[in-house]
Order: C-alpha cells, then sequence, then structure tokens
C-alpha cells in the first residue's frame, strides 16, 4: 500500500543525503548536519554538487536563520503566526532536517492532559505490579529527551494552561522527574522543542511569562509580495500533484495569480492597484487556502474535466475557502465579486463561473 | 618625503580606529583631511574638551546663510579621531577638496541653468555606492556590508589595512565602475591634488592624507595630473564669496541623514557603542537594551540578556561572519526579548540605534551675532537644548518664567519651531504651557534669520515690521499686534498702530474692522498680567468702535446669504469682546449701533434676528418692546422665508430661550401654527438649519413642550414645600450675588 503523504524526512532523504555529503560547517551533537546545512535545505539552491535543493520556505531567509540559530542554543523555538503562514510545514522540515526524524509529535488540543506531555501510566500493569519503569507509558516528548531529538508541539495556545506550564522545568532544567520511581530522564544533548502557537482563534491560552521566556519566537509573516505568494503556491500545488498521482495537468500560471490575488485583495482588504476598499471575510484567507483551492480545482479537473484547469473547476473551491459564514461572508463575497471581479479586464470567466454557485 | 594615503569610509568606526593606529605609527608632520580649505581654520578646535560630539561644521555665504553646507562628524568619525590626533601634537591640519566658495557658485549656476528645480539644501545627492557592485559579486547585500566585513572589522596592521584598501579601490576605478558623484568628483580631486602639491612644496617630510577611499587611486601620481589639472581648475567659477564656518551642534538623528560628506549613516547609536567598548562590546550594547526596556515597563531578564546573547552569536556563526554585527543583535533581540515582534525593537531603533546624543559647542567659536544673542538668552534663562521633548509650565508672576514666555513668543515670531504651544493644565491667564524639542536644523534656521537683526528681539521686530509693511488689513496688523504684546515688542507696536490708524481712516471694510477689534480687546486685557503700557491701544479700540458704530448699520445693507453670515458671526463675536471689554459709555453706544441695524430695512433677516436677540439678552428691551418687536418680526405678512431666516439668527444656536421664555414661546408656536402645510414643508429645511444646532436635550425638551401646545403666560408658582425654610434658602443669596457680581 502506498502511502498517502510522506513525511519531510522520507520525501527528502536525497536532498539530505546530498546535503551531508558536500557539509563542511560544523556539525553540533546530535545533529546530522551543520546549521548552514539546515538553511539551505529550508531557502533551497544548488549544492557544490551541482545538485538542486527544493526550497521548503518562500520568503525571508533572515527567519530561517534565527529559528535554525534558535535551536543551536539550549532555548526551544516557538513559530508564531496566523493560520496557513506555514508554521508546522517549517517545523516539519526544520526537524526533518536536524535530527531526521520529524516523527516526535504532540498535537495539542484542549483535551491535551499532562500524561500526553509527560508520561503516563499503564494502568493495567501500574495495578498489578505497582510503579515501575514498565508501567510508564512514554510520550514524543520523553522519547526526545531520552533519544536527544527534537519534539515538536502543535497549537501550543491550545493547550490550558496549566498543562502547558509542564513544559517549564522541561526547557529550563532539561529534565523530567519521575517522583513515583524516585528518578528522572534527563535529556540526551541534542533535545529541543519546537512549538506552534497561532494567534488568530479565539479561545487560545496565552503563554504564561514564565514559559514565553523558555522560547524564541519568530513571527511567519504572510507573504509581502504577490510574487512571493504565487510563488509558493505554484511549488506546493506542483509537489501535491505529485503525491497525489492527478492526472491533471499544472495549472497556468496565470490561473493561480489569479487566484493568489483574489486572496490578497480579500486579506489586505484593499484591491491590488490600492484604488478600491474591501471588506474582509470572516476566516483567515492564507496562503494554505489558495494552495487546497487550486489543489481542489485539479482534482476535479483530473476526474470530471479534462484534465485541464479551469476557472469553473477552481470556482467552487474558491467560494467554499473564503465564504466560512453563511451569511456574514457571503455579503462579502457577494460585494468582491460585483465590484471588483466583474469589471475586471478578462476576468468575466471567474465572475461567471461564480455567479452559477450562486452564494448568497 | 612621505605622503601617506588613508582611505576611510565616512563615519566609519572600523576605520577611524585604523586611523588612530596608522598616526600612532607614521607620526607625520602634516594631516591633509577630506573638506573645502575654508574648514581648516576651524578643524583647530577639534579637541577642545567642550566641543563635543556630535557637532558639525556649518560652511555658509555670509550674504545669504541660506547657501550652506554641512560637515557632521561623531566622536568616531575618522576626519574627527584624525584632527583631534593632530592638534593633541600640535600638527598643521589643513582641509583638501574643492573650496566651498567654488561649490556654492557652481550650484547657483546649475540652478540658473534650471531655476524650475529648487533642490533641498541639506542632502545633496545620494551617494551611489561603486562598492555594490564588489558586493553583489561576493554575495553581500549592500556595499556598506561588504566594507564591514572587509575593512571595518579587520583587526590586522593598519599600514597594510590602508595599503590594500588603495589596491580595491585602484582595481575598482581601473574597471571604470561609475561613482554617481563622477563629474563632481573631476573638480574636487583637481583640487585635492593642488593642495597636496603645495603642501609637498611646503617642504613637509611626512605627510598623511584621509579622505574617503574612493578619492585614494586619484592622489597617488600628482604630476602625471598636473597639466590637466590646471585646465580643469581655470574652468572653475571665480567671483567672490564671503564664505564663513562655524561649529554648530548636531543630533545623532541628523547624522543619520545625507549630508556633506555624502554618506549617512543608519546606526549612529550603535557606532558610538563600538567606539567606546573595546571588549564584551555585545553584552554591554545587550545589557542597555534590557535596561531601555525595563524603563519602558517591560520584564527583561538578566538570563533574557543571556539568551539574546547566545543566540546573536549562534546567528553571526550560522551567517558566516566572525564578528556579530547589529543585524545578528536586533534579529536575536527580536526573536527573545520582543516575542517576534518588530514594534518593541522600534522603542530601541529610536533610543539606542539612532540615539538621542546632542552635541555642544563651546562658547568661544565665532558665531552669528544673532546665533551668540539667542545662546546667551537661553543660558541666563536657564533653558538646555535637548532632542528630547520638556514641558515648560510657566508661572507669569515670576520674574525668570515671565522673561521665558517673551522669549518664546519671540522665537514663535521668528518661526523657529523649538517650541510648541502645550495645552495648561492650569486655567488662569499667567499660566502659560510650552512644549520644547530641539532640532540642529532650528539653529540653522536661526543662522538663517542672522540678516534680520542682531538680537532675538530685534530680529523679531524687524519681522513684525516686515509684515506689517505688507499687510493692508487691519484684522492682519490686529493679529500681529496680538503677537507683539505677549513677545514685549513695544518699540514697533507705534508702527503697527500707525498702519491701523492709516489703514482705518482709508480702509471701508467694516468686517475686517469687525474682526479686528476682538483681538485688539484680548490685547489690552492680556497687558494687566504682562504689566504693560497699553494706554495707545485703548485709544485705538476706541477710534476703531466709533468707526464700527458709524459705518455697520450701512454695512449690513443689502448683504447677499453668504456674506450676511460672516456679518453675524463678526457681529456676535465683536459683541461678546464688547461685553469683556468693561466700557460703559461704548457699550451702550454700540447697543445704540445695534439698535439701528435692527430697524434699518433691507438688512438681511439673519442680521436682523441676531441683533434683536443680543439686544433682548443685554436686557435692552422692556417686556413690551420685545414683545412688540418679536411679534413684529413674526408677523404674518412678512414672507415666511425671511421669518425663518430672522429666527435663525435669532436663536443663535441656542435653543434654551425657547424653553424658558415661555412668551416668546406662545409667540413662535403661533406663528408655526398660522403657517399652510404648503409653506411649512417649503421652509422646513431652513427652520431645521437653525434647530438642527440645538444641543440634543434642548431639541427633546423643545420637543416636549410642543406637544403641549401654548403654555400659560403666567409663570407658574413652584408650590413649596411645607418644611421649605425660606430664611435658610435666603441666607446664600448675598454669596451668589457676590459670585455674580451683582447688588
Amino acid at each position: 500500500m502506498s502511502i498517502l503523504r510522506q513525511n519531510a524526512a522520507q520525501e527528502f532523504a536525497e536532498e539530505f543525503e546530498n546535503l551531508k555529503a558536500v557539509d563542511s560547517g560544523h556539525i553540533p551533537t546530535g545533529w546530522q548536519m551543520s546549521p548552514q546545512s539546515v538553511v539551505k535545505y529550508l531557502m533551497g539552491g544548488k549544492l557544490k554538487n551541482k545538485f538542486e535543493i527544493v526550497p521548503k520556505y518562500i520568503g525571508d531567509q533572515r527567519l530561517m536563520e534565527i529559528a535554525v540559530a534558535t535551536l543551536t542554543t539550549d532555548r526551544a523555538l516557538l513559530l508564531y503566526g496566523i493560520p496557513g503562514t506555514g508554521k508546522s510545514w517549517v517545523s516539519e522540515h526544520i526537524t526533518a532536517a536536524i535530527t531526521g526524524d520529524p516523527t516526535l509529535l504532540i498535537q495539542g488540543t484542549a483535551g491535551t492532559g499532562e500524561e500526553a506531555i509527560r508520561y503516563g501510566w499503564n494502568y493495567a500493569k501500574l495495578l498489578s505490579e505497582g510503579p515501575t519503569p514498565e508501567a510508564l507509558v512514554s510520550t514524543p516528548l520523553m522519547k526526545a529527551m531520552q533519544e536527544g531529538k527534537i519534539a515538536r508541539v502543535e497549537e501550543l495556545t491550545r493547550i490550558s494552561a496549566d498543562v502547558q506550564d509542564t513544559l517549564i522545568t522541561i526547557l529550563s532544567e532539561k529534565t523530567l522527574p519521575v517522583p513515583e520511581l524516585a528518578m528522572e530522564i534527563q535529556a540526551v544533548k541534542g533535545f529541543n522543542v519546537i512549538a506552534t502557537a497561532n494567534n488568530r482563534d479565539k479561545g487560545v491560552n496565552e503563554l504564561s511569562s514564565a514559559l514565553k521566556r523558555r522560547f524564541n519566537t519568530v513571527i511567519l509573516p504572510v507573504p509581502n509580495t504577490a510574487a512571493e505568494e504565487v510563488n509558493i503556491v505554484k511549488t506546493r500545488v506542483a509537489s501535491s500533484l505529485k503525491t497525489l498521482e492527478l492526472p491533471a495537468e499544472l495549472p497556468k500560471l496565470e490561473e493561480i495569480q489569479r487566484v493568489v490575488q483574489i486572496f490578497r485583495e480579500l486579506r489586505n482588504g484593499v484591491t491590488e492597484d490600492g484604488r478600491t476598499k474591501i471588506k474582509s471575510p470572516t476566516g483567515t484567507v492564507s496562503t494554505a487556502e489558495a494552495i487546497s483551492v487550486v489543489n481542489s480545482g485539479l482534482s476535479l479537473a483530473a476526474h470530471f474535466g479534462n484534465g485541464k484547469l479551469t476557472v469553473n473547476d477552481m470556482a467552487s473551491g474558491l467560494v467554499g475557502a473564503i465564504v466560512k459564514d453563511p451569511v456574514q461572508d457571503a455579503v462579502v463575497w457577494k460585494e468582491y465579486l460585483e465590484t471588483v471581479v466583474k469589471p475586471r479586464d478578462g476576468w468575466k470567466d471567474i465572475y461567471r463561473a461564480c455567479k452559477e454557485l450562486n452564494i448568497g | 618625503m612621505a605622503v601617506h594615503l588613508l582611505g576611510i569610509r565616512h563615519h566609519g568606526v572600523g576605520s577611524a580606529k585604523h586611523v588612530l593606529a596608522a598616526l600612532e605609527e607614521i607620526k607625520p608632520d602634516c594631516l591633509l583631511i577630506e573638506g573645502p580649505p575654508e574648514i581648516s581654520e576651524i578643524l583647530k578646535n577639534v579637541g577642545d574638551s567642550q566641543l563635543k560630539p556630535p557637532v558639525a561644521i556649518m560652511v555658509y555665504d555670509s550674504n545669504n546663510p541660506k547657501e550652506s553646507t554641512f560637515y557632521p562628524f561623531a566622536e568616531y568619525s575618522p576626519e574627527w579621531v584624525a584632527a583631534k590626533w593632530g592638534n593633541d601634537h600640535g600638527i598643521p591640519i589643513k582641509a583638501l577638496d574643492l573650496p566651498a566658495a567654488k561649490n556654492f557658485l557652481k550650484r547657483r549656476n546649475k540652478m540658473a541653468d534650471k531655476s524650475s528645480e529648487v533642490s533641498n539644501e541639506l542632502t545633496e545627492e545620494p551617494y551611489k555606492d561603486p562598492l555594490s557592485i564588489l558586493a553583489e559579486a561576493a554575495g553581500y547585500e549592500t556595499g556598506e556590508a561588504w566594507w564591514d566585513d572587509h575593512f571595518e572589522h579587520s583587526h590586522g596592521d593598519s599600514i597594510e589595512h590602508f595599503e590594500s584598501v588603495r589596491q580595491v579601490m585602484t582595481a575598482l576605478r581601473e574597471e571604470g565602475l561609475k561613482s554617481g558623484l563622477d563629474q563632481e568628483n573631476i573638480d574636487r580631486e583637481a583640487y585635492m591634488r593642488l593642495v597636496l602639491t603645495e603642501c609637498i612644496n611646503e617642504m613637509y617630510g611626512n605627510i598623511v592624507v584621509v579622505c574617503g577611499a574612493w578619492h585614494v587611486p586619484a592622489l597617488v601620481d600628482l604630476s602625471v595630473q598636473y597639466k590637466n589639472d590646471q585646465r580643469i581648475l581655470k574652468k572653475l567659477p571665480k567671483q567672490k564669496v564671503a564664505v564663513v564656518t562655524t561649529w554648530i551642534p548636531w543630533t545623532n538623528g541628523r547624522l543619520s541623514m545625507f549630508s556633506g560628506y555624502g554618506a549617512g549613516i543608519y546606526s549612529p547609536g550603535w557606532y558610538a557603542h563600538l567606539w567606546n567598548q573595546q571588549d564584551d562590546g555585545e553584552i554591554q550594547w545587550l545589557s542597555k537594551v534590557a535596561e531601555t526596556f525595563r524603563e519602558s515597563k517591560m520584564d527583561t531578564s538578566t538570563a533574557h540578556v543571556i539568551e539574546t546573547f547566545k543566540l546573536a552569536r549562534s546567528l553571526s556563526i550560522i551567517r558566516e561572519k566572525h564578528y556579530v554585527s547589529l543585524t545578528e543583535m536586533n534579529d536575536a533581540i527580536k526573536a527573545v526579548m520582543c516575542m517576534g515582534d518588530d514594534i518593541m525593537l522600534q522603542l530601541i531603533n529610536e533610543k539606542l540605534i539612532i540615539g538621542e546624543e546632542m552635541g555642544e559647542v563651546p562658547d568661544d567659536i565665532p558665531k552669528m551675532p544673532l546665533q551668540e544673542d539667542f545662546e546667551q538668552v537661553i543660558k541666563k534663562l536657564r533653558l538646555k537644548l535637548s532632542a528630547a521633548p520638556k514641558q515648560h509650565d510657566l508661572d507669569l508672576r515670576k520674574e525668570i518664567d515671565r522673561s521665558r514666555s517673551i522669549l518664546f513668543h519671540r522665537l514663535e515670531i521668528l518661526e523657529i519651531p523649538w517650541l510648541d504651544r502645550a495645552t495648561s493644565t492650569n486655567k488662569g491667564t499667567f499660566k502659560e504651557s510650552w512644549t520644547s524639542q530641539w532640532a540642529p536644523e532650528m539653529m540653522i534656521a536661526i543662522i538663517d534669520k542672522a540678516f534680520l537683526g542682531n538680537t532675538i528681539e530685534s530680529a523679531a521686530q524687524a519681522i513684525l515690521i516686515e509684515k506689517a509693511k505688507k499687510s493692508d488689513k487691519i484684522n492682519e496688523l490686529a493679529g500681529l499686534i496680538k503677537q507683539s504684546i505677549p513677545a514685549e515688542l513695544f518699540e514697533e507696536l507705534a508702527v503697527l498702530l500707525d498702519k491701523i490708524n492709516e489703514l482705518s481712516s482709508i480702509s471701508s471694510d467694516i468686517i475686517d474692522l469687525i474682526k479686528a477689534i476682538p483681538r485688539l480687546i484680548e490685547v489690552t486685557r492680556y497687558g494687566d498680567v504682562r504689566k504693560s503700557d497699553l494706554s495707545v491701544l485703548n485709544v485705538i479700540v476706541e477710534q476703531l468702535l466709533i468707526k464700527v458704530f458709524t459705518g455697520l448699520p450701512n454695512a449690513c445693507y443689502g448683504l447677499d446669504e453668504d456674506n450676511s453670515q460672516e456679518m453675524f458671526e463678526g457681529i456676535s463675536e465683536l459683541h461678546q469682546s464688547m461685553r469683556i471689554y468693561g466700557n460703559e459709555t461704548l457699550e451702550l453706544a454700540w447697543f445704540e449701533t445695534l439698535n439701528r441695524v435692527m430697524s434699518k430695512e433691507g438688512v438681511n433677516p439673519i442680521i436682523a434676528g441676531c441683533t434683536c436677540r443680543l439686544l433682548l439678552d443685554a436686557q435692552q428691551f422692556d417686556e413690551e418692546e420685545s414683545d412688540r418687536l418679536i411679534s413684529y418680526a413674526l408677523s404674518s405678512n412678512h414672507e415666511p422665508t425671511f421669518v425663518a431666516s430672522w429666527l435663525e439668527g435669532f436663536l443663535k444656536g441656542s435653543g434654551m430661550i425657547l424653553i424658558y421664555d415661555h412668551r416668546l414661546w406662545n409667540l413662535i408656536y403661533g406663528w408655526v401654527s398660522s403657517l399652510s402645510q404648503d409653506i411649512f414643508m417649503e421652509l422646513l429645511p431652513l427652520l431645521r438649519r437653525s434647530f438642527a444646532k440645538f444641543e440634543f436635550g434642548e431639541r427633546r425638551q423643545i420637543g416636549e413642550k410642543a406637544k403641549k401646545g401654548l403654555v400659560d403666560q403666567q409663570p407658574v408658582l413652584i408650590s413649596a414645600d411645607e418644611n421649605f425654610d425660606f430664611e435658610k434658602a435666603a441666607s446664600i443669596l448675598p454669596i451668589i450675588a457676590k459670585f455674580l457680581q451683582v447688588n
């Protein structure tokens, strides 16, 4: 059976081989390559042996440098930003590049308990044998400490505040006490934590300042320019086309540009030429959404169309991504459609396709 | 004979360190520094303990101080460091570059060529860095970054350092790379060679030249260029220009801008830190940052400092630099101390990276008389020129505060924007609040005004007289008088008053007069606080009033809507002032005038209504008469639009009178109910215009009253509570009477 989506370490194994082969920098303990190579892996480019590295993060190299440099110190890294700016994506790739194992992952939710972060107990064993090391159920974090790897915590701010704070000792003293067994698990060199958190959602638990202090924060911004964003969408769509094995052609750059433009305009609340003010929808309209719109359009085209991406294939995805609230967003979208899309030269097809869907 | 060429970057800390080391090693007997020869003399002041950088040499044409160039220096500017060394060792220092006089002339010719374009005197063309080409090739973002990496942070032997600078620059120039200033450089470098040759001819044996790195290759071979140079120099304009040089205080903020030396720097505060700190510079910088954050109430612990330092180090390793630059510092501070947020970094940028330092200049440096006077005055008044904003709360009853206030008002007349009026928290005429914030360009503005007079007082006076001469409006003159009284500029008062007199005798513009008088009346009231003699002014006011009294009724005749509106506002304002002025005879005459305006035919109803109301409020009518006047105005024979405008003037934005004066209410109520539906609809917009200006509460009360219809004319006696103690209530009446000043 084939895997739906390979993790970064599997997908880019060849890149890692090549990067390691030409690496000349100092390699910190527990890392598989030098920090410079990690940055190279993230930003892409040609290696000395002519091997081409695909860019993973399209944006400011300085941010990636800060992120990687943080992990060379003993501070943990917090990637912060609105949904869809590539926090988890960056976290996965940094981890894969540094340790080769991006699987030590804790998904933070409102229901994440202490036992998901520190350790749990096998209650059957606990009852029959009492507290023994065998009865201990380890967590990804504990495993990372023991093996000197990087643990990832997704959506840190969704975890309730008291549970968040269990991270404090682990991050500052690099040790996990197990009082029941009168022992502690000391982290091996190379251990660190990458957490992601978003600042848009309601009902998040702000980090306590004690915990904040254990993290270096990197805010991942929305793409600066339309060109940058088009580039991101193009790269990601091309790679998903490969993994999803869709019998569709790569979409025309022009189509991607239009989707990106719609998303940027709605996000910024103003048209690209800065002349018209637009209402923004309630949800986030990030690059990630733009990617999924193109992807779903492609699959429509592949299975129900002629394999070429047309506006009609994209329209439903587009509307679905933008209209999250059936009342408010529908108004925003309708306004945008009538005032911006309709009069725009060469956009008649999008207008008609969206109009046919009859939203609002 | 040896000539050592030290190619530097202006304001480069590394360059400065190398210059110092090279000077120690070479021990020259003559020092040449890039700059117009005019500044040679004044460079002797460098090293004077009272001349504290950042300062700048201002070079200007004494006939036209606006034509000026500035050469700013920080304590770490290589030119400054070199000059200081030279002065300490008692060797001659000369400036080598094109004379400022020639530059001014060239600029003038250029301006004449394309007179349409007025360039800002302070900022020359930005320096286009030929190094950027080299930097791009080497994978650096900017030429500055490349230079930083290779020359500013090299710790090798200084003589070798300058030799490699020369080689790099020679290679670049041989490549034929263009610098943005090429055309200018031809003249400049020819003159530089001229100065250098002269120096050699004076038989100095060991000469050091400190100049921008780009010029170094041009100064290597003097004899080859000699003939060509003569030709170039001959072409330069030759008129005489009286060039003056002086030191003026500068600020870090201005250092970061382009100016005479071309190169501006973005981080003067950081450079100063680099210059002053030898070891552990990074940690000390971070502790300054932490201190700054703490001062603005942001928790920043020592652990933060440690972590930031670690991250900055790691970053510079990842970026393959052998030192921690400001970029790494900022990135690390942002990630560790600021939660990834840029906004807080801006505070650091303002306070530390640019910095708020301001230089000082000793008193004995020759200055323009006006500038000198200014400095003496502020010293006497114990005021400081600081770049940080400061609030001054002046109590005009105190001698020193009054003098300060006078100075502030004079500077306001001179349009020196050092001070801003602040809203005083303390009400009262003896209080004044100002905020001051100094910027070096204000000194330039003062020098610029030097031709006006030798003291602040005389310069301010000159401006007032100048303006007065140009003005042909009494209103404007009144404004000038109002400015001059708090500035205690009495000498020119006579000129202003004469001018007013003169104007008023020929002026037929009553509106102008009406607007001017309230200003003058306000000034007469000021006079009491300021102990100044204003009897003349009172005479003028009286004269002007008489003019108004005689002219007003006619001036109100046949005005159109817009002019009536203006007149209506003018009359209301003047009325207020008349009440304040408190001269009974004049007040009576004023009422009489208003009466005449009101009863004159052909006066716009809005004015008539207004005057009626003013007189009514001033209790000039008895009950019967007011009754008659109002019912006359509202009589049904008048055009309804007439009545509506009259009401607008009469109600004048306050509906209170409708609520409390039942008589008036009944009249208006009666009038409104007499209107037919059509006419009412027609008038609605007009009425709405007057009623819309009322407070919401007033409108509501009027509405409620309208529901009840006509009101019984007899004022209703409020039946008092049985326990009401009339005697006790009466006991406070005298006090209230005292407050209201009625008997």
